[in-house]
């Protein structure tokens, strides 16, 4: 279960936001997209998820091609995102938003389910069952039946990620899920990603939170004006020079950065071990 | 569709006083509306068909948040299809029931014959297609003569019958449409709170979203007008049964903007809401029948009062059958 990308190219009419980018996602690790404003990170997921056509080349996961996919099948082959403007079913309540994420494998049962309560009934439970679950792990139970759009902003972003999580995904895709969350809500969204991380899935971040990213990711791609600039581990990336001068801003910040990020290691190492 | 929803923390479960007197009320009309008058029994009837074509039309406008402003079209099938088979007109004369069945089958044909092109817009742009649509099948039934009786309609229908029990007092219509109307209720209902329903609101609230989570919308959205348009077509039935008579007037742009109208008035994407504008619509101009030239302007005055008062409708969403429910048996 690998996510390829091969040569991959975006055109906005003359714009190129995206040019010859090639590079692979494994399971198992947590991937990084960081780079300046503008330069590709959310064309990228946006065409990985089909909600943009891609220009030149090709999207697969494993051997099936999923550039030129509707993108309501790529999201039905494993494919998982969230938006960097958050995108709610807000006029529907918590738990119906992750329900409704069960559709592709209820829907040709509807006609039972209309004509016959008791097997309505039946589904319901379950479906609700495993949505309240996965809401627990995200403390977000208690709005249960509150409306998605009178949920306070970071409640938000956290409910976007567990609609995106409810059919287990192969590849989660996260468009900076720490944008406009405080220094709190920022530490739980580190300690629930990476608690999230699994040997059946592919996770990529995109953010502008470098702690967050120089703690969670195992591999950064940083991108520079639609180009592949640099991957890496978190240390070869801060290392590189190509990288400090494109992105990171001089050696001092570095220093900073690599001092905060061990320290956000050791905070989350202390919270796994509690948590066990 | 409304602000005030958003700012709601949690949907509303407490509080069985409204909805015991709603359904003591609602039981206490129905039980006194067959000792009316026939002229009464009729208006009542009228308020039926509307009241089943509203909950029709809401799928696609309340459920699904797309403007179909063409919805009279299927009416208008229904109608002609009882015309046609239950008349002179080529001298068929099937029973009632198989109509409703050929019609609803044959509504449904149309729903997604018109659906599939259609379905691929967008707001405004479906609004005026779908606009375009009733009125083509209104001049289209206008001017084939020779099968639809052109502007003179076919009159002379059969009376209806089911398993030999003749449907023809405006009473036994009454009955008729009242099963029919619970009946399509609780169909729309559960469809409602079925997966695809949950579906529907998905759409409504965000299409590309929706696809995101891996709903094939087109068909999700195919299902809606479907349905709608089988509700449609039997409602067009029992109105040509009733009327014996059938012609292009009944079927204009207006009747479609004033099924739109009891939606919006009553309470968007709620059957309990479209009870109430269906209520508001067609009783009100009648009793103001004296001030018969002023009804455009009061109906003016209306929708800006509600729209100030109550954006989301005489019953809000929040208030559905569920609450109703609930409220009645004390769940
Ligand atoms: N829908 C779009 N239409 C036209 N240009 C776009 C669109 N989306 C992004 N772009 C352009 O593509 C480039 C990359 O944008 P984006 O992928 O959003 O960058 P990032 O997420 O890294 O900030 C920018 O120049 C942006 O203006
Ligand atoms: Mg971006």
């Amino acid at each position: 279960m690998t996510l390829v990308f091969d040569n991959l190219r975006k055109q906005y009419g003359n714009n190129v936001a995206i040019d010859a980018v090639s590079t692979r996602f494994e399971p198992g690790l947590i991937h990084g997209i960081i780079g300046p404003n503008g330069a590709g990170k959310s064309t990228l997921i946006n065409m990985t998820a089909g909600s943009y056509t891609v220009s030149a080349g090709s999207i697969s996961l494993d051997d099936r091609k999923l550039s030129g996919l509707k993108k309501y099948q790529i999201a039905n082959a494993g494919i998982a995102r969230t938006y960097q403007n958050i995108r709610l079913f807000d006029q529907m309540t918590v738990l119906e938003n992750l329900e409704v994420c069960f559709y592709p494998q209820e829907v040709g049962q509807t006609w039972k389910e209309v004509i016959w309560p008791p097997f309505a009934k039946k589904r319901e439970a379950r479906r609700q069952d495993a949505c309240m679950e996965l809401l627990s792990f995200f403390n977000l139970q208690g709005y249960a039946h509150a409306y998605a759009g009178s949920l306070p902003y970071g409640r938000q972003r956290m409910l976007e990620i567990a609609r995106a999580l409810v059919t287990n995904p192969k590849v989660l895709l996260l468009d900076e899920p720490a944008a406009g969350l405080n220094h709190h809500e920022t530490a739980e969204l580190t300690a629930k990603l990476s608690e999230l991380k699994s040997q059946n899935r592919v996770m990529i971040i995109v953010e502008h939170d470098m702690d967050l990213v120089m703690a969670l990711c195992d591999r950064i791609v940083v991108m520079h004006h639609g180009k592949l600039l640099f991957q890496g581990t978190p240390g070869e990336v801060q290392a590189s020079s190509d990288v400090q001068l494109a992105y990171l801003g001089t050696a001092n910040d570095i220093d900073d950065i690599k001092a905060a990020a061990q320290d956000r290691r050791a905070q989350l190492g202390i919270r796994t071990r509690q948590r066990s | 569709m409304s602000s005030t929803d958003t700012t709601m923390q949690s949907i509303p479960r407490t509080g069985r006083l409204v909805p015991i007197v709603v359904f003591i009320v609602a039981i206490a009309l129905i039980a006194l509306t067959p000792f009316l008058g026939n002229y009464y029994i009729r208006v009542v009837n009228g308020l039926l068909i509307y009241i089943l074509l509203g909950i029709g039309l809401n799928i696609v406008i309340g459920y699904a948040g797309l403007l179909d402003l063409g919805f009279v079209a299927f009416y208008a099938v229904g109608a002609y299809t009882y015309g046609l088979l239950a008349s002179a007109q080529l001298g068929i004369h099937l029973p009632f029931l198989l109509i409703v069945l050929i019609a609803a089958l044959l509504g449904m044909l149309v729903g997604i014959l018109l659906g599939v092109p259609v379905l691929k817009l967008r707001g405004d742009y479906l609004a005026i297609v779908t606009l375009g649509f009733g009125e083509i099948i209104r001049i289209l039934v206008n001017n084939v003569d020779w099968l639809t009786g052109g502007p003179k309609g076919i009159a002379r229908l059969d009376k209806a019958s089911i398993f030999g029990i003749e449907i023809a007092r405006p009473v036994d219509f009454y009955w008729l449409l009242l099963v029919t109307v619970f009946i399509v209720a609780t169909i729309v209902w559960r469809m409602e709170k079925s997966i695809l329903g949950k579906a529907w609101a998905a759409i409504r609230e965000d299409q590309d979203a929706a696809r995101g989570i891996g709903i094939n919308t087109t068909n999700a959205k195919l299902a809606a007008f479907a349905t709608s348009a089988t509700i449609g077509s039997i409602a067009g039935v029992i109105f040509a049964a009733s009327q014996r008579f059938v012609s292009p007037e009944s079927f204009s742009l207006q009747e479609s903007v004033l099924i739109v109208l009891m939606i919006v008035i009553g309470g968007i994407g709620n059957i309990l809401g479209i009870i109430a504008g269906a209520a508001i619509l067609i009783l009100l101009p009648e009793v103001l029948r004296e001030f018969a030239e002023w009804r455009i302007l009061f109906l003016g005055l209306l929708m800006i009062a509600l729209i100030i008062l109550r954006p989301a409708g005489i019953v809000p969403r929040s208030f559905g059958p569920e609450r109703l429910i609930r409220g009645l048996f004390g769940k």
